[in-house]
């Protein structure tokens, strides 16, 4: 690939989804590096590895968040085949992995100044063997597995979130937070909240397992119970324990075999 | 007598005892917070309808019974519905508070770096090639960061149509960005523009439609903001046919937000339901009791 780009002119992709910034890129490659041409304009992340395979460009500008796939998974496609360039407005941790990685980067708006100076190193890059960075694979792979690391933490658990429940024709989408506690009857598990109660075909074993154990409590082998609403716990004439749901009037037995949940200190 | 019927008579009989037992507490509080004059009037009126028909003896029980109840227990009960009164208080004072916290964290929620530095990135840009745009969105982008300020939200932002009016400036810009990924309708009628409506609760479902429905979605989608009254409740529903909810996805801090609050203002009155219909993309409804307008 090397002796070739001394031969002809380097090509260039850029992949953003708003278009205006693509149009910048673009306007300022045109006035810091005239030779280089564009051979492809991708809108998501996708369309940036189809067009990267089919086009081949040297140079591969990729914006970091993209609907579809994200920059940075792109690169891992196209890395040993385009020299990569990431592009954002502000993503903290991946600006730092850049900086100890050497990756090239760009700041949205790009400057003029910015890009002159990225350009010519790209440029000095492209002179040794490619890929001049025979570690970039691992660096990206590491990347993609911090940044969907810190996704996780922020948006997304392991634990179930949202509740299905079919109402008509919609599913209603009935927050954890929302409920109150689970029981289960003969065919149905019943979904308490503080103004409804919902029907799910969802069995209680498989809402224990998905569900987040701090936040729901097993308390009988037909009952699962949000910590949070717990009011009080009693003991009822038969001596059976009876827990009290917070500012609302439902009561639910506590099995013998949950009561050590709540023993007295 | 069949085991029916007389399981009728019970229940007949204690919705009686539940009733008069109901009747005496209330005959009790007015009895503690009563002034002793008002009482001696109602003692001289029961002695005015009694004497006449020849029975005095209500009249006298009457008063006896109000005399010894305010006596012994009214002080008690005045203490009581004193400190009632006073946690009442205390609610409002801790429902204020609530709402500012939750002002507070809807603006570091809201106002996402993410957001701030692409819109700026965006005017940057602008000004080069399309200043009037330019112009336009930096516009856009001081009214919205101007509606998420907490002081200036409290003066006027609490009708519909001001918070339509905010959600606009919003999706303007993010219409700047995302172009024809992003589409937007607004089904508000005119005459719900002065319905009171808590401030922020509209931005927050938009906001959560276009990051987690439509941004991910490569085609993007359109926003329909409707609203509608039906009975005496308020239907405010933001929709968007984006990729869905994920039911593993944390409902965030924007969704119990507005939850909690709808509580404290309206208690059961209000809801917060969010749907996937079968057309596919979410949905979200905020029903709260509906009035004309701001009232003292």
């Amino acid at each position: 690939m090397m002796t070739e780009t001394t031969g002809r002119a380097l090509t260039a992709m850029i992949a953003d989804d708003e278009a205006p910034m693509r149009d910048l890129l673009r306007a300022r490659l045109a006035s810091v590096w005239p030779e280089l041409k564009i051979v492809a304009e991708a809108a998501n992340g996708v369309e940036a590895v189809a067009l990267g395979e089919q086009h081949r460009p040297d140079i591969a500008f990729l914006d970091i968040r993209m609907p579809g796939m994200s920059g940075i998974e792109a690169a891992r496609q196209l890395y040993q085949r385009s020299h990569i360039v990431f592009a954002t407005a502000y993503d903290q941790y991946a600006l730092d992995a850049f900086e100890q990685g050497a990756l090239d980067y760009l700041l949205k708006p790009v400057s003029a100044e910015r890009l002159a100076t990225t350009c010519e190193r790209v440029r000095n890059r492209m002179k040794v063997p490619f890929p001049a960075q025979p570690d970039i694979g691992q660096q990206l792979a590491k990347l993609t597995s911090m940044l969907e690391h810190r996704s996780q933490e922020k948006a997304k658990t392991a634990y179930l979130r949202w509740i299905q429940a079919q109402v008509g024709s919609s599913l209603r989408m009935v927050s954890t937070r929302e409920v109150l506690f689970f029981q289960s009857d003969e065919k149905y598990t019943r979904v308490q909240t503080a103004s409804a109660e919902f029907l799910i075909r969802k069995t209680l074993k498989e809402l224990a397992e998905e569900l987040d154990p701090d936040e729901f409590w097993r308390i009988h082998r037909s009952t699962l119970v949000r910590v949070d609403a717990i009011g009080e716990v009693a003991r009822d004439l038969r001596g059976r324990q009876m827990l009290k749901i917070r500012n609302q009037p439902f009561e639910l037995e506590v099995s013998r075999n949950h009561t050590y949940l709540f023993q007295q200190m | 007598m069949s085991a029916s019927q007389i399981n009728s008579g019970l229940d007949f009989l204690r919705d009686v005892f539940r009733e008069a037992s109901v009747l005496w507490w209330r005959f009790f509080d007015w009895l503690a917070v009563v002034e002793w004059r008002q009482l001696a009037l109602t003692w001289f009126l029961a002695f005015m309808v009694c004497a006449p028909l020849n029975m005095p003896e209500p009249a006298f029980w009457y008063m006896i019974v109000s005399f010894g109840v305010k006596v012994l227990a009214g002080g008690k009960r005045k203490a009581e519905l004193m400190a009632k009164e006073a946690t009442t208080q205390a609610n409002i004072a801790t429902l204020e508070r609530r709402l500012m916290e939750a002002q507070m964290a809807a603006l570091q929620a809201q106002v996402e770096p993410h957001f701030l530095f692409n819109t700026l990135a965006l005017i940057g840009q602008l000004i080069e090639t399309d200043p009037p745009e330019a112009a336009r969105v930096h516009a856009h982008l001081i009214e919205y960061l101007r509606s998420t300020l907490p002081q200036m939200r409290a003066r006027d932002g609490g009708t519909l149509g001001k918070q339509v009016e905010l959600s606009k400036a919003y999706l303007s810009i993010m219409q700047a960005r995302m172009k024809e990924r992003l589409n937007v309708r607004f089904e508000v009628p005119d005459f719900l523009g002065s319905a009171p409506f808590p401030p922020m609760m509209l931005q927050t479902l938009i906001e959560n439609s276009i990051k987690h429905g439509l941004e991910p979605k490569i085609a993007g989608g359109t926003v329909t903001v409707r609203a509608y009254v039906d009975g005496v409740t308020l239907h405010v529903e933001v929709c968007d046919d984006g990729v869905g909810i994920d039911p593993h996805a944390d409902d965030g801090i924007g969704l119990a937000n507005i939850r909690e609050r709808l509580q404290l203002l309206y208690g059961a009155n209000a809801e917060l339901v969010i749907q996937m219909p079968p057309s596919g993309g979410a949905c979200a409804l905020i029903k709260l009791p509906y009035k004309m307008m701001e009232t003292a």
